[in-house]
């Protein structure tokens, strides 16, 4: 569904994602993981049309994307949430969402339709009894289910995670799980996610991408990537492997 | 609430009739102006956060649009203030493009240097009076009459530019810009063109300023670069915006009123020096103690709230 062949993005004299060749299947829940640094997020910020690749083809669907623009990315079904979670803090949780349903592939335009579909939405992720407050009163986990709120709201069919559990207690770790299982099983949304915490991963992931100083080190299931002597390495150092 | 703001405006609309002293209307005539004007600025400045000290060039050239358009051709002003706007909003879409890639202060000192540019043209340009400025053939009625006469236009332009600055902020394009200022990467994820909705927003604010600008020159009834194109005009414009609350259309509403009445008075009775000072004094306190503006302290965010809530 999602297809990337020799993606390559540098920072000046730094290659921060060398020649990355990546695919996900409509259905999958695939992760990428990789030390800090290792070019994750960057990956994905070429993806969505943040940075310009400077080099290889980004195909979703039959369609290269790889020069669209960030707002051209989303229209045609790709959502994504930020690592540090950006809430559109002044407005209400209901209008932080009901923003995307307008501008989304539903492309409405009346507000008050909207807010009532951006309702359905914070009920599927378990904050519609927030709905009327500012989105910079929410605490952390609930500013997670927000972000993923709003990118549901565009209508993906694909969804870009980046550090969704990160900083979430195990309680809520365990419940976000399932809402990204949800996501997948009953909106039938193919899941690309960036993950630290390694538990997390190796339970919901079918298959694994390892990512260190820009490059591939190791792709497959998670129970045959945890073994691979050079991923060890890049996590535990030498010794380990 | 809204039933209060249509006596307040009939009121308006027939306060010239019970005979005032001219004064009163002057007065008024300078704050409806400064109602158009900071509700226009602030579609860019408020919602979208894009806070330009340009609009005073919008204003200048739909003033002299419009006497152009009378003296050379013989059409009525209040005809060409549309065109008026409509030039403003052309020159509002040609450097709209470039100007709105840029963010912040850089945004603000480039608007900057566009007033003070367009004001050095216009002193050079033979074509427009340079710096002889232009006359408006004055209207053939009394001065009562064409006092009465532009109060009236003002206020219907100021109401009507209010009302339609009131539905853009309860619209998808009013949505959309906020959510620009509040995040412009995010809402380019979640599917807004970002640059085309600031140009789109640019451009509305221009016409309007673009129109009040028409009104004006003909009010004025002479207009040179130095006071068309004076920058003081757009500084004016945002500290009535940032001093009433540019996150809502009453805010601006608020904040024209209050500082052009108290403007006048201060200058009319106490003096022009004084006026400044106090002036200043006043936006410092505002801005350190209610930084979101004085329409915080009044009831109306309440009432948006509740409309707010499906």
């Amino acid at each position: 569904m999602l297809e990337g062949t020799g993606v390559t993005k540098k920072f000046g004299g730094l290659v921060a994602v060398s020649n990355f060749d990546f695919s996900v299947e409509q259905g999958q829940i695939v992760g990428l993981i990789g030390p800090n640094g290792s070019g994750k997020t960057t990956l994905f910020n070429v993806i969505t049309g943040f940075y310009p690749a400077d080099g290889g083809r980004i195909v979703f669907k039959g369609r290269e994307i790889t020069r669209d623009k960030p707002y051209q990315i989303a229209k045609l079904g790709i959502a994504r949430t930020f690592q540090i979670v950006r809430p559109l803090l002044s407005l209400s949780v209901l209008d932080n969402v009901a923003i995307a349903v307008l501008y989304g592939r539903e492309n409405m335009s009346s507000m008050a339709k909207g807010r009532m579909r951006a309702l359905e939405i914070l009920k599927f992720v378990g904050l519609e009894s927030k709905k009327n407050i500012l989105a910079h009163q929410l605490v952390a986990a609930e500013r997670k289910r927000l972000e993923l709120a709003r990118a549901l709201a565009i209508k993906p069919e694909f969804l870009l995670l980046d550090e969704t559990f990160s900083g979430l207690s195990d309680m809520e770790i365990q419940e976000a799980i399932k809402l990204i299982y949800r996501i997948r099983d009953d909106l039938g949304i193919t899941i690309f996610l960036i993950e630290h915490v390694m538990k997390a991963v190796m339970g919901t992931c079918e298959k694994i991408m390892v990512i260190h100083y820009g490059v591939k080190l190791a792709e497959g299931k998670p129970e045959e990537v945890s073994k691979n002597p050079s991923v060890i390495q890049a996590y535990l150092g030498k010794r380990h492997a | 609430m809204q039933l209060l703001m249509l006596v307040v405006i009939v009121f308006l609309f027939a306060f010239p009739f019970i005979r005032p002293p001219l004064f009163f209307l002057t007065l008024l005539f300078s704050v409806f102006m400064y109602v158009g004007l900071t509700e226009s600025w602030n579609l860019m400045g408020g919602y979208t956060g894009y806070v330009s000290l340009g609009h005073v060039t919008f204003f200048a050239i739909g003033a002299y649009t419009t006497a152009l358009f009378l003296n050379r051709f013989g059409i009525s002003p209040f005809a060409t203030a549309i065109l008026g706007g409509v030039f403003a909003a052309m020159v509002a879409a040609l450097v709209g493009y470039p100007v709105l890639r840029l963010k912040g202060a850089y945004f603000t000192i480039s608007t900057l240097l566009l007033a003070v540019v367009m004001q050095l043209i216009f002193m050079n340009w033979e074509f427009v009076g340079s710096s002889t400025g232009l006359w408006f053939k004055l209207l053939p009625v009394t001065m009562e009459t064409n006092r009465l006469i532009f109060y009236e236009v003002m206020l219907a332009l100021a109401t009507l530019i209010t009302l339609l600055v009131r539905w853009v902020e309860k619209s998808k394009l009013g949505a959309g810009l906020i959510a620009i200022r509040e995040d412009e990467d995010v809402a380019k994820t979640i599917g807004i063109n970002a640059p085309w909705l600031k140009v789109q927003a640019f451009i509305l604010g221009a016409f309007f300023a673009g129109i009040v600008g028409g009104v004006y020159g003909y009010y004025m009834s002479y207009i040179h670069p130095d006071i068309t194109f004076n920058i003081n005009t757009s500084l004016l414009i945002l500290l009535m915006a940032f001093f009433g609350g540019c996150k809502t259309w009453a805010g601006p509403l608020l904040g024209a009123v209050i500082l052009s009445l108290a403007n006048q008075l201060i200058v009319t009775f106490i003096g022009a020096e004084i006026s400044r000072i106090l002036y200043g004094l006043l936006l410092i306190i505002v801005i350190i103690f209610m930084p979101n503006g004085v329409i915080e302290y009044i009831k109306v965010p309440q009432i948006l709230r509740k409309e707010r809530t499906p």
